[in-house]
Formats: structure tokens, C-alpha cells, sequence
């Protein structure tokens, strides 16, 4: 297990380091100047060259773009770990580290649920669907289709359907507008359920496609496995075998859940475009249009560290169920 | 673990269901009989089959008789209340105009000053400005407003050269607050047309409160909670939404009379599709968003200030500026012959369906246009003639020789150009497609590329495009303003702020310079400075203006009327875009009236 | 696990695998209508050829116009191209970048596999959209070849580790240690021993980087960091969101080309199941 540990530190150690590089690569290296480009947005009509130029050593100081390469590297370790993620330009004088914490709520709020649902949902129907002939054909199609839609367009439909056609769900925001602030009341709770709902259900469905499918073959090939065969061979009953077939299935389920993370996380990001919904995805966007380089660093840095977590958490669930990786086995599938 | 699991997943369904259920059945109701059932009830929106719900001691809601919600002026989220921030103020639209004010508003329909916190201001001399201060002004704290507050204004800008008002201090030697009302402004050969715009676009602010900040503090600081004298107050604000409560003790109550809407809720949608969405449920009371299919709907959802083409009045110029630097831009005929070549026609009626309107060849906005030199128009202007436009380029030696369609220079190389906007910015995508195929038709070699902003942002400043659209100069007090961007000079490695083709001719910058220094009510002097730009302007054609972006404002009349119209007796700017309530915006909000509850 | 079969045992189950045919056929029909649709348009994919504007389907504009009377149908098509053009290139790098990485790692194992497997595990954990997203932006002008390319260089994780442990049972089978007593040169065992057993298992996995790729094109086209001056599907769902297609109910803009995306992908999952029960037999439908 230590071993097992020792890996996996290992490579999430690496990932840390190469994510943040490429992290701390991203405003310096884009095309055009981050200071020019938050200049271009001040439209004063008179302000004159050398205001401009002013304004510019100004703000190219403030943001620590004057010092040597080496060093601008090191400091953004440093102040990493201070938690400073420098300031937004398209938000200025906001500090990045403020805007993510605005936004990382919702994304909880969406992601959590979505994702464990799904996964719960999809392991159930799945291995339904592998109980008969007739379910199959009827569950596992719709499987194959929710979880080929691309997660904008099942967005949009939904938004189209229940939003515009039948009026009866927001299709942006997180809380209505006629709302003095937010509180812990009922009605205000309510109100941001009913703006959750759609950008929600269409993260679900599109998982709960994928795991389902996933369940489905997996329990297939185990009841196909030859200790199956050997049961049945000595007159278990059914039940029993698919209740070791779904045990068994279960594990690289868990395993499947952590890698299709990266996937989960992305169509939360365009969900969250399509649906105005103010995560770190529709931040992120906001940020490459607005030039925000500052922004997408901290964006990308999050989504690195809210997956990276995410994946630790599982594997330590994966060696709480799985009693073999406990004794040193490597918690590979495949 | 796993039963207990189900039970809470299970648990968390149903409410997901039941929430989504009541909340179905409810809001139909409002969001079709908005405009029918009596505005109090259809603003709670409270579900009609919950009435034992605790009636809370503050109200959750806005009341929407006392509301109203606008969008189209912010961007980005929220994020500095600092009124010399202009950049990212737009986000914040209201903290110049609601909070803190200007000595003057300008009216650009009637191109009228009309003095704010002044009483009335004056050229004692050529050099000299006398101001007087209205009597009785206040901050919001309930401190007065002085001519110190005046003085101490101005003179951060000659502190810090990072405030973006410094180079006023270029040509302003002094300024002297004589008594509490009064501020005499002393200059050094003054550019007579930019200080007119310093009096409406400098808020002023308290010095009780600003005295003690740091430099930083006074550049970039977020100034939250901010205190002005205006007639709103910041409220509150989130991600998506800046709200203001009106100033009960605004000392503007008795002089403008009381803005309408107890409560403004300002909204920033995320794209303009939002924006419609909210338009057609009638959830918006004015959106200043560009809505693309919005003639449509205009008249039935919604009103506009024109009711039939082009809607909406005209905000600034869309100007193609062509690289003089690079062959063949850098000849004035094939520049000129370019101007004939464009279809213009087609960018308004196809790219806009009709929303803006084809600009004047001097690029001047309707509400200029008595600067439009008409003897130089008739002389140079230009409009879409493909067939002028060969027969111009074939006087000046552009033939095709090898036979492809498409001329030559007349030393034989090929023409190959493109025409550039930044990605995603679809109409005006839509716009160089349509310049790029007319340019085509008359034989000139353009193609259309859209790159993205930053890339597009750094070819325009650095010099290296063909030739691309800018819209850079607001409405403002004097042609000067368009003048000044377009031939910006001296030219520099990086052309921040204008004349982006690098255009160098020092009799025209000697034309524009002397148009600055024209005084204000000298009309005939600036018509007769105007007329040399334009006539130079034209026979040289270093950029060709093609048409005027609109002002764009939709609104519905559901809750709130006596929007300015066309033919409508109040003639105010229907906006909320930053820079625009001391042009007219805030009178907007003054002269609206709550829709009387039907009975 | 899988032996040298008769050839003709495949294609008698291929033919007669509903699912395998199903997919085969929606992938054919919209692959025919990519190449012949440009053609039967007539119109070009950004010409303004309608004058009213925004229509609903009808016989002269078969999937109706957009806002500024485009003609969805040809755009629709072209788009189909792109599509497909992404699938294959974008799933062939990812294949190919995950065929090298997976043999290499799996047959030469040791430390070598250790790295290329720490390795393979970094890519798969940092989500490819996000760094999509910021390859995307670093490119100011783009392509759908260089949009290709970066979804090829980011997808072949899971192809990787996919191959590296089918090479690794593969490894040890007689026929494979034979080769090596027989001195053949390792890259050489790897391509005429070890990749033509396992070469439905490669076509299976080029099926789903193909599918991914189109879905991964798709996202990034929806958030406007697609191919610039080009069309394709997600393209048009990003035209037709920004245009107020939605509110303004022009549902003929959108539904299309999600549609499409939804059927060649999930045609492409169909086959991949359909050719594993054509590879495996097991999974016959008995």
C-alpha cells in the first residue's frame, strides 16, 4: 500500500509541477501584450501618447512583467503558495484568488451532484439493462445516444425546450434579479435550485449515458467470465451470479469515474457557457474573451487542483472497497 | 453505506423535482401576463398555492412597480467603483453619472451644454475660466460640495500621471478655488474643443473622503461603497447584476426633479442572446444590447426610437482604416477608387438588417452633420459604384495583365490584402465579408480574416494589417473627437488611440490641431476648420468611413413609459452605456413615468 | 485470447452484425452527404442568398436560412467535412502518438513502461479541455488541420494505455517468445507479431479517438476557439446560439448540426460494440 501511495504521490506530485509551468507560461507567452490589451479596453478619447505610456510602465510594474524571466518563475511559486494569484485584468482591481472563490461555489454545487448521480444512476441502469434481451435494446440505445450528445447541444435543447418552448425553467444565472439579496430563506434556496435544474440535468444525462453503457458491458463480460460459467455450471442461482458480476464490475467503475473526470469537468465548462451559469467554466471563458490572462491562469490552476483532488479522493475510496490493492497492488485496470 | 446513500440520492431527486415542479406551475403565469395582471403581484412571483409562507420583515424582492431593470452596459462582473477607472468602469455603469458628477451634462441630439454641478461657467479671457457652482450641493454623506471638491479634483492630475485626465495639466497652468462657489481655471494656450469634454467626462469627487489615500488607492483602487453626490446610490452589486437605490436627498431633486425608479437593477448577460431571451419575457425594462433580430420584434415586444429602419439613433463611426504604409494603400487614387468599391448598401441592409445606417464620406454623425462641409461632399464623396470604381483604378494603372480578374499594381505585382476584424464579433464578421466580395466584384484582391482580439489588437497598434474596421470615437461634445482619432499624430511605434494606417501628412495634423483650439461658440470657425479637414480628408481617403453603429436600445413599456422616441416631446439618449448618463442617460431615467396599474 | 482466424469468419460475422451494420450505414449517409451536399447546395456556406433573412426549411433551402439568410443546408454540409476531417485526423494522431506510447511501454515494460506510464497518467489527469482551450488561444489564426493536431496531441492517453496492456499480455505468448529466440529485432516483433494480433483492438481504438475527437472539436468550436474563416458543426451551433436562434425559435439553425455530432458519434460507439462482437466471440448475440 505504501508503494501503491508512493505512486500515486508520485505522479500527482509531477502533474502539480508540469500544470503550474505551463500555468505560469500562459500570459507570458500568448499572443500580444496582457498590458496592451487591458489598455485597449480604457477607450478614453483623450488620453495622449504619453499618458498612455505612463500608464503602461505603471501597470507593467504592478504586475511584475519587468523582471527577469527566472525570477518572474520563482515568484509565481512563491506567492502560489501564499495563495496570490495575481490580479485580474478584465476585473481589475479584483484579485484572481476572489473571483475563483465567488465561482468555485457553484461548481461544486453543480459538479458533486452531477457527477455522483450520474454515476449512481448510470452503475444501476446499466446493469439492469444487461438483466434481459428486451431492456437492452431499449436502455442501451438511449445510453449510446445521451452519451454521444455533445454536452452544449443537449444544453441548448434543454434550454430550447423548457426554457423557451414551454417557459417553465431559467435559462441563465444563478438567482433571479428581483432578488434583494441572497439569503438563507426558503424562497431564495428555491429560486437557485430552479436556476440549477437544467444546467444539471443536462451533465447527468450525459453521464449517466456513458456510465450506464460502461456498467452494462462490464457486467456482460463478467457474467461471460469463466468463474460465472463455473456457478452457473453448479446450479447458482442467476441472482447470485450478477451480484458477483456487479461487485466485480463496480471496481473499474471507480477507476473509469476518476478518468473520465477530465471530460466531466470540460462539459461542465461549456454547460456552464451555455446556461450563463456563473461556475469557473463561464470565468474562464469570460477571461479569453476579455484577454484576462491572469484569469485563465488561475482557472486552469483550480480546475488542475479540483481534479487532482478529486482523483486522490477516489483512489483512497478505491482501497477502502477494493481489499487487494491494500495489499500492494497497483490500482491498475485494463 | 450503500442504503443510506440511496436514501439521500433518492432525497435529493425529489427535491430537485418538486422544486423544479412548483416552480413550473408558478412562473408561467408572470412571465406571460406580465403586462395584464396588476405589476405588484407579477413582480414577487411568489407561487399563488403557498400562501402560508412567513412574510419575511425585509422584502426578498423588488417591488417591479419601483424597479427598473436594465442591461447592455456591462461586460464583465462588477469590480472597481473608482471613477477614474474607465476602462473597467463600463462594468459598473452609474458609478459616473449616478454617483459622482460632472460640472456640465452635454446633449448630443441638440448639441447643447447644460451646466450640471456649474451654475454657468464662462471665458473671462482667452485664458481664462471662470466657473460657478450651483448652491447648495451635497455629498451623499451630507457634506457640501465645494469648489475645494472642484480644485482638489483637477489637481490629482497634475499629481499622478497615471490618472488618464493628466494631460489636461498640458495646457491648464492653475486651478483657484476663490470661495466655496466658486473655480477659475487658468491656461497656457488651451485646446478649447478637449477641455469642452473635460467639463462632462471629469467627475469630481470628495476630497474629505479621497484626502488621505495612497496614490495607489486614488489610480486603481476599487473604491468600494463609493460616496458622490448624485442621484443614486450603490446598493449592492454580484456577478451578474450592479443595483442602485435612489438618493432621497439628492440635491438635483429641485433643479432636474426626481429620477422615476426607486431601484435600478443593472444586468450583464453573458452574450446578447441572453439579453433577447430576457427582452421577449418582458423581464428587462431597457436593453441596450446589440440584438440582432430585434426589427422583428420591434413594436410588438418592443419599442425603439425610430419605429421602422434604421431603429435605433447612431453612436459612433465604423471607419476602415487602410495601412498607408504598405503598397498599394499608400496610394491615395487606389484609395479612393477602394471607397467606390465597397457595398456599403449591403453591410446595412444584410449584416444588419437594417439597424445602422450608412455613414456620411466625412464620417460625422447625424448629429454633426452640421460640419458635414456640403460643397466637399458633392466635390469628393464617394458611394458603391462598382464600375466607377474600375474605371478609377484603371486611371490610375490598376489592370488586370494576367488575365484572373483581378488588377495589378501598375508596376505589375499582384494585389493580395486582407481585411481584418477580431474573431466573434459577427456583425462586423459579416461586414468585412460583405467588403472583401464587393472589393472582389470591382477587381480589387481582398479576402476576410478574423483573428483573434488580442492578435487583431496587436496588428492595429503595431501597424502590420492591411486594413481593418475601428469604432474607437464615442458621441461627443465636437467633430474634433473623430477627427483626433482619426488622424492622431505624432505617429509612433505602437498607434494606441488612433490613426492606425499611420497616415502621415503634417498640413492635415495642422488641420486638426487648429480645429482644437477653435473655441466652442465659435460655430463658424469650426465649420470653416472642418471643411479644410474634409477636403483634405477626402481627396487623400486614408481610411474610408462606412456606417454609424447604432445606439442600441430596445425597450418594453410594460412598467415603465415616456421613453424618448423619435417624435416624442423629452429628446434624451434612451442608454445606459458607461460615459452616457451625463449625456442624456440620467435625464432618461428623470422624465420616466410608472405604467398605472390597469384596471 | 485471440487467435489466428479465418478471415472470412470475420466478414461472415461482420455482415450479419446488426449493430456493426446500423453504425456502418448512418457513418456512410453522412460521410455521402459531407462530399455530395456542397455540390447539391449550390450555394456557398457564407453567401448571403436569402433576402428575408431567417426561414424555416422549405424546397429551395432544405434546412431553411440563417439570420442573414445563409443557407444552413450548405453550411450543414461543409460543416460535415470538417467534421470528419477532424475525426480522422485528429483520431488518427491520437491513435498513432497512443499505438507508439502503448507498444513501446508494453513490450519493453521495465523502466521504460514506468516512465511512459507516469507519463501517460499526467496527460490523463490534466483535463484536455483546459488545455485545449489555452493551445487554442496561443493560435491566432487557426485551422482545422492545427485544431486537429492539438486534439490528437492531447487524446492518446487513453489509446496508450489501452495498447500498452493488451502488448503486455501479448508479450509473453509463445509465438512472441519464439520471435525473440529467433533474433528479430524488437520493433519488428512489435509490428508483424504483436500489432496483427491485436489489430482489431487498434481498429476499435482509432473508432473512439475518432469519436472523441469530433466531440472535442465540437466544444471547442461552441466556445469560439474553433478554426477561424472555416465552418463546421460546432461552428454553426456557436453562430446560431449567438444569433438568438433559441429565442427566436429558429430551431432548423441548431438541431442539425448537434444532430449530426449525436448520430456519427454514436454511430461510431455502435460499431465499436458491433465489431467487438464480431472480434470476440463470447459477445455473439446468440
Amino acid at each position: 500500500m505504501r508503494s501503491y501511495f508512493g505512486r500515486k504521490f508520485l505522479i500527482y506530485g509531477l502533474t502539480f509541477f508540469l500544470a503550474v509551468t505551463i500555468d505560469w507560461m500562459i500570459p507570458r507567452f500568448m499572443p500580444g501584450d496582457p498590458i496592451t490589451n487591458m489598455l485597449a479596453n480604457f477607450s478614453v478619447s483623450s488620453t495622449n501618447s504619453n499618458a498612455y505610456a505612463e500608464m503602461r510602465a505603471y501597470y507593467t510594474q504592478l504586475f511584475g512583467l519587468d523582471l527577469p524571466l527566472w525570477q518572474q518563475y520563482l515568484n509565481f511559486w512563491k506567492s502560489l503558495f501564499h495563495g496570490d494569484l495575481g490580479i485580474s485584468t478584465s476585473q481589475f482591481p479584483t484579485s484572481v484568488a476572489a473571483v475563483l472563490l465567488r465561482a468555485v461555489p457553484y461548481d461544486i454545487f453543480l459538479l458533486v451532484p452531477g457527477i455522483l448521480l450520474s454515476w449512481y444512476a448510470g452503475n444501476k441502469f446499466g446493469a439492469f439493462a444487461a438483466r434481459s434481451r428486451w431492456l437492452d435494446n431499449t436502455i442501451s440505445p438511449l445510453g449510446y445516444i445521451l452519451t454521444a450528445t455533445p454536452y452544449m447541444w443537449l444544453g441548448i435543447l434543454l434550454a430550447w425546450f423548457f426554457g423557451i418552448v414551454l417557459g417553465i425553467f431559467p435559462i441563465a444565472g444563478a438567482y433571479s434579479f428581483n432578488i434583494v439579496k441572497p439569503t438563507l430563506s426558503f424562497s431564495f434556496i428555491r429560486n437557485l435550485l430552479w436556476h440549477w435544474f437544467l444546467p444539471f440535468a443536462s451533465l447527468f444525462l450525459v453521464g449517466f449515458g456513458g456510465q450506464a453503457i460502461g456498467m452494462r458491458n462490464l457486467i456482460i463480460y463478467e457474467i461471460e467470465a469463466d468463474y460465472s460459467r463455473y456457478l452457473e455450471a453448479l446450479g447458482a442461482p442467476t441472482r447470485l451470479i450478477r451480484k458477483y458480476a456487479f461487485r466485480n464490475a463496480i471496481l473499474p467503475q471507480i477507476t473509469g469515474l476518476a478518468l473520465s473526470l477530465g471530460v466531466v469537468v470540460a462539459g461542465a465548462l461549456v454547460t456552464e457557457v451555455v446556461f450563463s451559469y456563473p461556475g469557473i467554466g463561464y470565468q474562464l471563458l469570460a477571461a479569453i474573451q476579455g484577454q484576462d490572462y491572469f484569469l485563465i491562469q488561475g482557472c486552469f490552476l483550480f480546475i488542475i487542483i479540483g481534479v487532482l483532488l478529486a482523483n486522490f479522493i477516489i483512489d483512497i475510496t478505491y482501497i477502502m472497497i477494493d481489499p487487494r490493492t491494500r495489499r500492494g497492488m497497483t490500482g491498475e485496470t485494463a | 453505506m450503500a442504503n443510506r446513500m440511496r436514501v439521500l440520492l433518492a432525497l435529493v431527486l425529489l427535491t430537485v423535482f418538486a422544486v423544479g415542479c412548483s416552480q413550473a406551475t408558478t412562473t408561467v403565469v408572470p412571465a406571460t401576463e406580465k403586462t395584464t395582471e396588476k405589476p405588484v403581484e407579477a413582480a414577487t412571483e411568489k407561487p399563488a398555492e403557498e400562501p402560508v409562507e412567513e412574510v419575511p420583515s425585509a422584502p426578498e424582492t423588488f417591488e417591479r412597480s419601483e424597479t427598473l431593470y436594465v442591461s447592455g452596459a456591462a461586460w464583465g462582473p462588477p469590480s472597481t467603483w473608482n471613477p477614474f477607472q474607465p476602462g473597467n468602469l463600463a462594468n459598473t455603469t452609474g458609478t459616473i453619472g449616478f454617483v459622482y458628477e460632472f460640472l456640465y451634462s452635454y446633449d448630443p441630439l441638440a448639441g447643447e451644454f447644460t451646466p450640471w454641478l456649474a451654475e454657468n461657467g464662462e471665458w473671462t479671457d482667452d485664458t481664462t475660466f471662470e466657473v460657478t457652482l450651483r448652491e447648495g450641493l451635497a455629498w451623499s454623506d451630507g457634506e457640501p460640495l465645494t469648489a475645494a471638491d472642484v480644485k482638489y479634483t483637477f489637481e490629482l492630475g497634475q499629481q499622478y500621471s497615471a490618472l488618464w485626465f493628466s494631460p489636461v495639466w498640458n495646457y491648464l497652468t492653475g486651478v483657484d478655488a476663490v470661495d466655496d462657489t466658486h473655480v477659475t481655471f487658468t491656461f497656457d494656450d488651451p485646446l478649447y474643443q478637449e477641455w469642452d469634454n473635460y467639463l462632462y467626462s471629469l467627475p469630481i469627487v470628495p476630497q474629505h473622503l479621497w484626502e488621505g489615500r495612497s496614490e495607489e488607492d486614488i489610480t486603481t483602487g476599487a473604491n468600494e461603497n463609493p460616496v458622490g453626490s448624485g442621484a443614486y446610490l450603490y446598493q449592492s452589486h454580484a456577478e451578474d447584476r450592479n443595483i442602485w437605490t435612489r438618493n432621497e436627498n439628492w440635491w438635483g431633486n429641485d433643479v432636474f426633479g426626481t429620477p422615476a425608479p426607486k431601484n435600478i437593477v443593472d444586468i450583464r448577460t453573458s452574450s446578447n442572446n441572453v439579453a433577447l431571451g430576457m427582452v421577449l419575457k418582458g423581464e428587462l425594462d431597457l436593453s441596450n444590447n446589440f440584438l440582432p433580430g430585434v426589427a422583428a420584434l420591434s413594436n410588438q415586444y418592443v419599442q425603439t426610437y425610430y419605429p421602422q429602419a434604421p431603429y435605433m439613433l447612431s453612436a459612433n463611426t465604423a471607419v476602415l482604416f487602410l495601412n498607408t504604409t504598405k503598397a498599394p494603400m499608400d496610394d491615395a487614387a487606389f484609395r479612393r477608387a477602394l471607397a467606390f468599391a465597397i457595398d456599403t448598401p449591403s453591410i446595412v441592409n444584410v449584416a444588419y438588417a437594417q439597424l445602422v445606417k450608412a455613414a456620411s464620406p466625412t464620417g460625422l454623425l447625424p448629429s454633426m452633420q452640421q460640419y458635414d462641409d456640403q460643397d466637399v461632399l458633392a466635390k469628393l464623396g464617394y458611394e458603391f459604384d462598382t464600375d466607377k470604381a474600375k474605371q478609377m483604378l484603371a486611371a490610375a494603372g490598376y489592370v488586370d495583365t494576367d488575365g484572373d480578374g483581378l488588377v495589378e499594381a501598375p508596376d505589375g505585382s499582384k494585389i493580395e490584402l486582407k481585411v481584418t476584424c477580431p474573431s466573434g464579433w459577427t456583425d462586423w464578421m459579416a461586414a468585412i465579408d460583405i467588403i472583401a466580395t464587393s472589393a472582389q466584384a470591382a477587381g480589387i484582391n481582398i479576402k476576410a480574416e478574423t483573428p483573434d482580439y488580442g492578435a487583431w489588437n496587436t496588428e492595429l497598434q503595431g501597424g502590420t494589417f492591411d486594413m481593418t474596421l475601428n469604432n474607437w470615437a464615442i458621441m461627443s461634445n465636437t467633430p474634433w473627437n473623430l477627427y483626433n482619432l482619426l488622424f492622431r499624430h505624432p505617429i509612433q511605434d505602437q498607434m494606441q488611440s488612433g490613426n492606425f494606417g499611420r497616415y502621415d501628412n503634417q498640413e492635415i495634423f495642422d488641420l486638426v490641431d487648429a480645429l482644437a483650439k477653435v473655441k466652442a461658440t465659435d460655430d463658424e470657425g469650426m465649420k470653416a476648420a472642418c471643411a479644410d479637414i474634409q477636403e483634405l480628408m477626402l481627396t487623400e481617403m486614408p481610411m474610408i468611413p462606412l456606417w454609424y453603429n447604432g445606439l442600441w436600445a430596445q425597450w418594453s413599456t410594460s412598467t415603465w413609459q415616456n421613453w424618448p422616441t423619435e417624435d416624442s416631446e423629452n429628446q434624451t439618449l434612451p442608454t445606459t452605456w458607461s460615459g452616457y448618463w451625463q449625456m442624456g442617460g440620467l435625464m432618461t431615467l428623470i422624465n420616466l413615468e410608472p405604467v398605472p396599474p390597469a384596471e | 485470447m485471440k487467435k489466428q482466424r479465418n478471415k472470412n469468419e470475420f466478414l461472415y460475422f461482420a455482415l450479419r452484425n446488426v449493430k456493426l451494420l446500423i453504425g456502418f450505414s448512418v457513418i456512410l449517409l453522412f460521410l455521402i452527404t459531407g462530399l455530395v451536399g456542397p455540390l447539391l447546395a449550390g450555394n456557398e456556406p457564407f453567401a448571403y442568398v436569402n433576402p428575408l433573412g431567417p426561414q424555416p426549411p422549405s424546397a429551395e433551402y432544405w434546412f431553411g436560412t440563417t439570420f442573414f439568410g445563409q443557407d444552413v443546408f450548405s453550411q450543414f454540409a461543409h460543416g460535415l467535412q470538417a467534421t470528419f476531417l477532424v475525426g480522422i485526423l485528429g483520431g488518427g494522431i491520437g491513435t498513432i502518438i497512443g499505438i507508439l506510447i502503448g507498444f513501446v511501454a508494453g513490450y519493453r515494460g521495465g523502466i521504460v513502461d514506468e516512465i511512459l506510464n507516469v507519463f501517460t497518467n499526467i496527460v490523463l489527469v490534466i483535463p484536455t479541455l483546459a488545455v485545449l482551450l489555452i493551445i487554442a488561444a496561443y493560435f491566432e489564426v487557426r485551422s482545422i488541420f492545427s485544431e486537429s493536431l492539438f486534439i490528437g496531441i492531447t487524446a492518446w492517453p487513453w489509446a496508450a494505455r489501452a495498447i500498452r496492456a493488451q502488448t503486455f499480455s501479448l508479450r509473453t505468448r509463445d509465438f512472441v517468445d519464439l520471435a525473440r529466440m529467433s533474433g528479430m529485432k524488437p520493433l519488428k516483433i512489435i509490428f508483424q507479431e504483436i500489432a496483427p494480433n491485436m489489430m482489431s483492438y487498434l481498429v476499435m481504438t482509432f473508432i473512439l479517438q475518432f469519436g472523441g475527437a469530433i466531440l472535442n472539436a465540437a466544444t471547442l468550436d461552441f466556445i469560439g476557439l474553433g478554426p477561424t474563416n472555416a465552418i463546421s458543426l460546432g461552428l454553426m451551433m456557436q453562430h446560431a446560439v449567438n444569433w438568438g436562434a433559441l429565442q427566436l425559435g429558429h430551431w432548423w439553425w441548431f438541431i442539425p448540426p448537434g444532430l449530426a455530432i449525436t448520430a456519427i458519434v454514436g454511430a461510431l460507439y455502435t460499431m465499436n460494440v458491433g465489431l467487438d462482437e464480431v472480434f470476440n466471440p463470447k459477445l455473439r448475440e446468440t
